[in-house]
């Protein structure tokens, strides 16, 4: 019996070594798949993020030459001239000298000292920290996971 | 199967399995090795694989808004289009003529004809508005049409101050007026930039360094009633031109500069050259009358009169051989100080310049910048002539000429600054039209700026109770304003010729300040060869007195009795301004 058991570990041993070192290569492997996967979940991430940013930029330059075009035309709504008309089409005259009353308020001093409040001492402006491992990780999962739901269903992300 | 059988056969998968996981990581490492040898070491090859992974983008720097003191936009900055299109990559003629001949305006069977070409380009619209352009773009030929925005500099408040902004050319370059003075703060600074077409390499550092805006001291209300009334009274009066300038002697502020002829900086290409330039700051003339009240001033500062000084009026003088006479060739008699501007005498104004002697008479001049810039920021300001004691040009009958305003050369701003001392408690201004200038990083007022301080506080009061005088009992009551003290003058200048003086036009100009014993505001109305009267007192007063109605309208100067009661009571006429 000892001799049978003897002769089966010499047997098996090397078998033995070669699993674990098999087994430790998986585990290699596995970790980097890992590290893969996630490394090509944060690139896809940034990769979308890019193109949206990209199109918020398009869109933003657009839109501040709509503003400025807007602005320009409303300047030119409300020029002098163009005022003027719209006043005399509404009735309104032009005030002279006769049609203006000034009023002076017994006791009241326009140059009087007024008291302004004095503005609050200023606070440092800075966010409160409140970043975690596990809530990074946590984020990392919801990107991973909003890919994957993303790619499954077609669409853009 | 035997037992025997089966042991081999698990043996044997025994012996296999480790070849084939040790095949699979292998396999699976070379991925993985490659995968990062892609994402980290092969950027050059990348880069040679595709040339497009970066590009060139040219960044147009967004040039400054041009605003009034009240933050209303009289320079702005538009878009437009220039279209064009690849017939050779133009897939459906036939549908994209028919599109674009909608939006464009175009003919359809021509624009059919030009698609239909084997032309690699074809110029389809040279300009048109941001809307039009937007819809082409929004029709997706992105790889057939080629659209370019060509930035355009708007003046929204049309033909407005336009000798004031200038304008800017199609090389987007700043032309007279503040366009051209601060081209460099207004035009900013474009950038090429090389950005990435990877996605993981977006920066929104994407923009050119901006312009900076300019704030005016101009109103654009009063802007607008001066430009009206200049218009109105050149109609009336059938002057050739003029100019009026409305200026806060206080602080030197340019409300309202106006000159005819003018021109529409949104069609600057339309009119002459000359009229893009601004008379009121590169015109020269000889102002005339308006001259006596510095050349009074400057004889009382001197000491050389006195309020009560006298002279004997013999209605001519005869000064480096020169006969000045009064402006009606009459004797006067005994004529006080204030006479001389009551009364607007030739004669009396060269006596009182002779009694100076040119050296003070000139020393004086200077001091009220006659001749001199004023270093106003707006461009192609003129010197003015005025020639001294020691000039080769300098002849004795100029100290006696010169002292009523013919002989020497200003320009309207250079007069109305000298002016402005007298109403400015002798302090003179630098004049100013622009009130802040908005940087990226904050606002930088201008400050006020004295020139210098010409006469005292106290000959300043002197000379400005006579002007009040003048408009209240003299030639100028035309140019009274019921309820408010005006101090003016006028001034009736003949026009020089190589040949001497023209005997058939003459420039006539009214100055004036109110409320005279707290000036707000100062006017010079200048008209070109009016045909209406022979003396500006006639022509030129009336038209202030019309002017000054609407003013302290807009700028809200109360009467005078009202602003007593406010000043009685502690408070005063800058307590009502708005």
């Amino acid at each position: 019996m000892n001799q049978n058991w003897l002769q089966h570990a010499l047997r098996d041993t090397p078998f033995k070594l070669q699993r674990q070192a098999i087994a430790l290569a998986g585990l290699g492997l596995f970790v980097a798949i890992i590290i893969g996967a996630l490394y090509l979940a944060q690139s896809t991430a940034n990769a979308t993020l890019g193109r949206q940013l990209e199109e918020l930029i398009a869109k933003r330059d657009q839109l501040e030459q709509t503003n400025e075009q807007l602005r320009s035309s409303i300047a030119q709504l409300r020029s002098v001239p163009r005022l003027l008309d719209r006043a005399k089409q509404l009735g309104f005259v032009d005030s002279g000298q006769q049609n203006i009353e000034y009023l002076v308020v017994n006791g009241y001093n326009p140059n009087r000292v007024q008291a302004t409040p004095q503005p609050e001492a200023a606070r440092p402006d800075v966010p409160e920290y409140d970043e975690s491992f596990v809530g990074w990780v946590q984020q990392q999962w919801d990107a991973f996971t909003s890919q994957l739901s993303s790619f499954s269903n077609g669409g853009d992300p | 199967m035997t037992a025997q059988q089966g042991q081999t056969q698990i043996d044997t998968f025994n012996s296999r399995l480790p070849i084939v996981v040790i095949g699979m990581v292998m396999i699976s490492a070379l991925l993985v090795l490659k995968l990062f040898s892609f994402q980290q070491l092969s950027l050059d090859v990348i880069n040679e694989l595709s040339p497009d992974y970066n590009r060139n983008i040219n960044l147009a720097a967004a040039r400054g808004i041009i605003y009034d003191r009240e933050g209303q936009r009289l320079a702005v900055n538009t878009l437009e289009y220039r279209i064009g299109i690849s017939p050779n990559l133009v897939s459906n003629p036939q549908r994209t003529a028919t599109q674009l001949a909608a939006i464009l305006n175009l003919d359809e069977l021509e624009t059919y004809q030009a698609l239909s070409s084997d032309q690699s380009y074809v110029l389809l619209a040279p300009r048109v508005s941001a809307e039009i352009g937007q819809q082409v773009e929004a029709l997706e030929l992105d790889n057939v049409i080629r659209i370019e925005k060509i930035p355009r500099r708007v003046y929204p408040q049309g033909t407005l101050a336009a000798q004031i902004l200038g304008f800017v050319g199609g090389d987007l370059q700043g032309y007279y007026g503040v366009e051209g003075k601060f081209q460099d703060q207004l035009a900013g600074r474009a950038r090429e930039e090389v950005v990435s077409n990877i996605p993981f390499e977006v920066t929104d550092q994407q923009e050119a360094d901006k312009g900076n805006d300019l704030y005016l001291t101009l109103d654009r209300d009063i802007q607008f009633l001066v430009e009206s009334q200049l218009q109105q009274s050149i109609t009336e009066t059938g002057a050739t031109g003029g100019t009026i300038i409305v200026m806060n002697p206080r602080s030197g502020d340019i409300l309202g500069m106006a000159s005819w002829p003018s021109f529409d900086p949104n069609d600057y290409s339309a009119s002459r050259e000359r009229d893009w330039r601004n008379p009121a700051v590169s015109e020269q003339y000889e102002p005339g009358s308006i001259m006596k009240v510095l050349t009074i001033a400057a004889g009382l500062d001197s000491g050389k009169i006195s309020k009560d000084w006298t002279y004997n009026d013999q209605g001519s003088i005869d000064v480096g051989g020169i006969k000045i006479e009064n402006w009606d060739r009459r004797a006067h008699g005994v004529v006080d100080t204030q006479g001389i501007l009551v009364q607007s005498l030739n004669v009396g104004a060269a006596t009182v310049s002779l009694s100076m002697g040119p050296i003070d008479f000139f020393k004086y001049m200077s001091k009220f910048n006659v001749g001199r810039l004023t270093g106003v920021n707006l461009e192609g300001e003129a010197t003015g002539t005025m020639y001294i004691l020691g000039d080769p040009d300098y002849s004795d009958s100029s100290l006696g000429t010169d002292a009523f305003g013919q002989g020497l050369a200003t320009t309207p701003l250079q007069m109305i600054t000298a002016i402005s001392a007298i109403a400015n408690d002798g302090l003179m201004m630098q004049p100013n039209i622009v009130q802040k200038i908005v940087t990226s990083d904050g606002e930088v007022p201008s400050q006020p700026t004295a020139l210098g301080r010409p006469i005292t506080a106290d000959t300043a009061h002197l000379v400005r109770d006579m002007m009040v005088v003048v408009v209240r009992d003299g030639l100028d009551s035309d140019a009274q304003l019921p309820g408010y003290t005006v101090a003016g003058k006028t001034g009736t200048a003949e026009i020089p010729t190589p040949v001497g003086y023209r005997s058939d036009a003459w420039i006539m100009s009214f100055i004036g300040f109110l409320p005279a014993d707290d000036p707000q505001v100062i006017v010079l109305i200048k008209l070109d060869e009016p045909t209406t009267g022979r003396w500006a007192s006639q022509v030129v007063a009336p038209i202030f007195r019309r002017l000054a109605e609407r003013l302290v309208v807009l700028m809200e100067i109360p009467p005078d009795d009202v602003r007593l009661a406010l000043a009685a009571q502690g408070g005063d006429v800058n307590g009502v301004q708005r």
